[in-house]
């Protein structure tokens, strides 16, 4: 283009931003990077870059039931946590938004702590407390520790998308008699869809990845995904991790590239 | 509107979160106080004993340490890219975003994998360097300090780039242009104007990742040898290895403190930005 | 780095220019003997380019946006000390024929000279100029006096310059005693005020002001106006002025370009503009007219519908041809049946269809009886003897108020 107005100096800082830039990105990048090719390496060694590519690894994983029973546990907890949350945090995250009453600002609080309390201290209280009730190392003991750590992301997330929605609607449906719950469910839900399905999605990822908790709650029956594979990254670097990282990581890239093209559908979204 | 809505609809809406906020999110951390404090018989012996034992003040200076550097880093690393994402136009932006809120969203174990791959001794990086310098090198990357940091601070970047760039792209456009009109270098402006309007969202990153680095305990369980545990790591290995519940349950009142002091300016002063 | 030879010529040539407008003499060779180095470009100019008749000057420049033309090549020359108040709708471009004056972004063809020197590709700070923005764009996060002190600071002036001279441009915008104020402490007027003075604390070339009104209310816009125009007459320097309001520009400028689709519609005095509008768009643009088409006649007459004749000024077209004429209705008078009619007037007879009282004048719609529409306005009279709907009335006007327009 001629229309560029030329200035060394502008233009070399640009330069160096972007030659910065882009080693970050490298840097983030590289390690989600190197595991793909390593999946589809031979299934004895774990070397980079492999040299024969084939599905060996994948066949193991899919073959041991050491590896496929956690993975159904972790998305059996996921499936549970996901829709458990999403029901108690789309309706607390309306009434948040929306409504003033008493006690809001403490249960706020409450709700939105895991976020700053570290997991290892929710994960030994969780430990403590479900011992009382003798429900450790059970599937229900690891579905409630995920509600407590994805329901403040489903709040924030709900909230966030509710504060976009033009709440005239809700008067409107109200002045013409609709009372709260049918307007809720004719009114607020319909629109709220694209964040519903969003939230959905990451809250069944933080549920699927999270770790910390479920190391501390998993029993032999209920073991996770991931902490099947911190054992093995504890035990022996075992190549069938670079097929269960690329996994994670393909469930990690599903639920970005569905959050951002449904961030798009959303005209309100500015 | 009626702003205090009748409290059957109050119930109604709120009792789902309310009930697990009551017992599930609130017992836990009152049952490790609980512990931590010997029960009703309450004494703060344990406390004592905790704060004078060398392995506890080893490792919360090393978790001071570990958390200030990567964090300071990672604030370094995540400004350059925010920096460059505000520059690039919307689309251009929005696929990068993305490259960047990818690995955000990648689980820690799997970047620890890759980074025992990539560093480890036998590792690509170690065999890069020993095809080019045709020798069998070998460099310590893992297993220490310096795997401890790259793994933290790979994964704190993405999460100080979002609020740096909230507040780079809130800045009005017609304030670069007047600053350049008025005969302002890009250096100066960079400081006078990108800098310190970014400061914001700079010390909100910096306070939210310094507060979940605190917390950390995969990366440092990993990647890191025994000299580079951190706090988490003390109270799993008191809780799962010594099976000493009640000294896990001091360590973790004290890291819960810790993170509180400094997750509640954070608060606050988000809360005062608001209104 | 800058290439230092341009530089050192810069300076060299700014000291010894005797500019016959500026932030008063004084001051601009104070603001000289006080700069430290020559790192920012202050008003440069080129002697060796004979002496540049303009303070601008815009050849052929246009501006598009992929297929989209901001700006169509346009000439433009503006000359020292004048204030010329780019007019024009929304989209017609003044924005971003200023924008590339100031240097924002390059213009796809053509060039800019600004002191009869090329600065084209000259980035912003390199180019002297001053701008006031609409919206402000004051940093929030400075005060007054720092906002103010910017442009000084960047330059290198020393603390007891920098202070004397912030304090100066406070005074002329009345702003003393609010150096400490955040600009979010301030009023709009206020704000504006600070984006004046620190745009005149430098004492530039040319000062360049995009709509900075248009976020204040109408009270406190004629009141800013008067002080703008103050300044100007004060400082001497060349003013470019942006507004979308005819009013004010009329009232403030030495000339107006009018502006239309990213094209000059037309050049002129205020006078220019209302009284012998070139063209259709600028006789509806700027103030209100009653346009009439017809074909003309000869002999100083047009025909018109109706097959009514009316007396227009001398017309060079060849018989036939289409003609299309404008009255302004102030000019376009009210006549009692009764009344004598001179000679050069043109009457008609109509109905009135409407009035609206204003205030100070009263505009009266007439449907005339060979189905022209014509407006009529007048100083009030009170309601009882103001024409009213349904009244019979003449029109009559004469032909030296008649304008003929461009096709
Ligand atoms: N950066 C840009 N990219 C694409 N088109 C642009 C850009 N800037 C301006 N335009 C277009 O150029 C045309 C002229 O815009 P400009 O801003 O100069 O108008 P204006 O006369 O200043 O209008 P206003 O009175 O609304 O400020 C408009 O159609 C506008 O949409
Ligand atoms: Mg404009």
């Amino acid at each position: 283009m001629t229309d560029i107005i030329d200035d060394p100096l502008q233009r070399r800082y640009r330069a160096v931003g972007t030659a910065l830039a882009v080693s970050v990105y490298v840097f983030l990048l590289s390690p989600l990077v190197i595991t793909i090719p390593m999946a589809f390496g031979t299934a004895n060694t774990l070397t980079f870059p492999p040299t024969e590519f084939s599905l060996d690894l994948f066949r193991t994983f899919f073959n041991s039931p050491g590896w496929v029973n956690p993975l159904l546990n972790s998305i059996k907890i996921a499936l549970a946590t996901t829709s458990l949350s999403l029901f108690a945090g789309t309706l607390a995250a309306y009434w948040l938004v929306r409504r003033e009453f008493l006690g809001r600002a403490l249960i706020t609080g409450v709700i939105m702590s895991p976020l700053i309390v570290p997991s290892v201290i929710s994960g030994l209280g969780l430990y403590l407390y479900f011992s009382y009730f003798r429900i450790n190392s059970s599937t229900l003991s690891i579905v409630l520790g995920h509600i407590m750590v994805v329901l403040p992301f489903v709040v924030v997330m709900i909230m966030a998308g509710m504060n976009k929605l033009d709440r005239n609607l809700e008067f409107g449906a109200e002045l013409m008699g609709a009372g709260t719950i049918r307007m809720f469910v004719t009114v607020v839900l319909p629109q709220l869809v694209p964040s519903l399905v969003s939230a959905a999605l990451f809250a069944f990822l933080s549920s699927f990845d999270e770790f910390i908790l479920s190391w501390f709650l998993s029993g032999p029956d209920t073991i996770t995904l991931p902490v099947r594979m911190y054992n093995a990254l504890n035990w022996e670097v075992s190549p069938v991790i670079a097929a269960v990282s690329t996994l994670m990581m393909a469930l990690s890239l599903v639920v970005c590239v569905a959050a951002i093209s449904l961030r798009k559908a959303t005209p309100a979204d500015g | 509107m009626n702003m205090t809505s009748s409290i059957r609809a109050t119930a109604i809406f709120m009792s789902p979160a309310a009930l697990i906020a009551i017992f599930i999110v609130m017992p836990p951390l009152l049952y490790v106080v609980y512990t931590s404090v010997n029960g009703l018989a309450f004494s703060l012996d344990l406390y004592a004993d905790v704060v004078a034992s060398k392995l506890f003040r080893q490792t919360l200076i090393t978790t001071f340490v570990i958390s200030g550097i990567s964090c300071f880093v990672s604030l370094v690393l995540g400004f350059v890219v925010a920096l460059h994402l505000a520059s690039q136009p919307a689309r251009r932006r929005a696929i990068l975003l993305g490259l960047v809120l990818l690995p955000l969203w990648t689980s820690i174990l799997v970047k620890c994998f890759a980074f025992m791959v990539l560093l480890g001794r036998e590792g690509v990086i170690n065999s890069i360097l020993s095809w080019a310098f045709d020798a069998h090198i070998q460099l310590p990357m893992i297993l220490n300090r310096i795997g401890t940091l790259i793994g933290m601070i790979n994964w704190q970047v993405p999460l100080v780039v979002l609020p740096i760039l909230a507040s780079l792209l809130a800045i009005d456009e017609a304030v670069y242009r007047a600053a350049s009109i008025m005969g302002a270098k890009p250096a100066r402006i960079f400081w006078t104007v990108t800098v310190r309007l970014s400061l914001p969202g700079v010390l909100a990153g910096l306070l939210s990742i310094f507060v979940m680095s605190l917390g950390s305990f995969m990366v440092p369980a990993l990647l890191g040898g025994p000299k580079d545990l951190m706090l988490s790591n003390l109270v799993d290995y008191y809780s799962r290895q010594v099976l000493d519940w009640p000294r896990a349950s001091t360590i973790s009142v004290i890291l819960f403190a810790i993170s509180v002091s400094f997750a509640a300016p954070l608060a606050l002063w988000r809360r005062s930005r608001r209104i | 780095m800058m290439p230092l030879p341009r530089e050192e010529r810069t300076q060299q040539v700014a000291r010894d220019d005797s500019r016959p407008n500026g932030l008063g003499e004084d001051v601009v060779s104070a603001a000289r003997s006080n700069r430290r180095d020559g790192s920012a470009g202050l008003v440069a100019k080129n002697r060796s380019e004979n002496d540049p008749k303009y303070a601008i000057e815009l050849k052929d420049i246009s501006k598009y946006f992929g297929s989209l033309a901001a700006l169509h090549p346009t000439k433009l020359a503006v000359n020292r000390g004048e204030f010329l108040t780019l007019l024009g709708p929304s989209g017609s471009g003044k924005s971003t024929l200023l924008n590339l004056i100031a240097g924002g972004s390059g213009p796809s063809t053509g060039s800019i000279f600004l002191d009869g020197r090329d600065i084209t590709r000259m980035p912003p700070r390199e180019r002297g100029i001053g701008m006031v923005f609409q919206n402000y764009a004051l940093m929030p996060h400075m005060t007054v006096f720092e906002n103010v002190a910017y442009p000084l600071r960047a330059r290198h002036f020393d603390r007891s310059a920098i202070r004397a001279k912030v304090t100066e441009a406070l005074d002329r915008v009345g702003l003393r005693g609010l150096e400490d104020r955040k600009p979010r402490q301030l009023s709009g007027g206020q704000q504006q005020r600070v984006g004046i003075a620190r745009c005149i604390v430098y004492a530039p070339a040319i000062i360049m002001m995009d709509e900075p009104l248009g976020a204040l209310d109408k009270n406190l816009r004629e009141q800013m106006q008067g002080e703008i125009k103050r300044l100007h007459k004060d400082l001497g320097t060349t003013f470019i002025y942006v507004t979308h309001d005819q009013e004010e520009a009329l009232n403030m400028s030495d000339r107006i370009c009018l502006m239309s689709l990213g094209a000059i519609a037309q050049l002129g005095t205020p006078d220019d503009l209302y009284f012998r509008p070139r063209s259709r768009f600028v006789a509806e643009f700027i103030g209100e007219s009653n346009i009439i088409t017809g074909r003309v006649e000869g002999n100083g007459r047009m025909l018109v519908s109706g097959n009514e004749t009316f007396l227009v000024p001398h017309e060079k077209r060849s018989t036939g041809s289409e003609l299309t004429v404008m009255v302004r209705p102030e000019r376009v008078r009210i006549c009692g049946s009764a009344e004598s009619v001179t000679t050069g007037e043109n009457v008609l007879d109509g109905e009135v269809v409407g009035t609206a009282f204003v205030g100070g004048t009263t505009r009266v719609a007439i449907q005339c009886a060979n189905g022209l529409h014509m407006t009529a306005k007048m100083m009030s009279d009170r309601l009882a003897t103001r024409p009213a709907a349904g009244d019979q009335v003449r029109v009559c006007w004469s032909s030296i108020d008649t304008v003929t327009l461009d096709s």
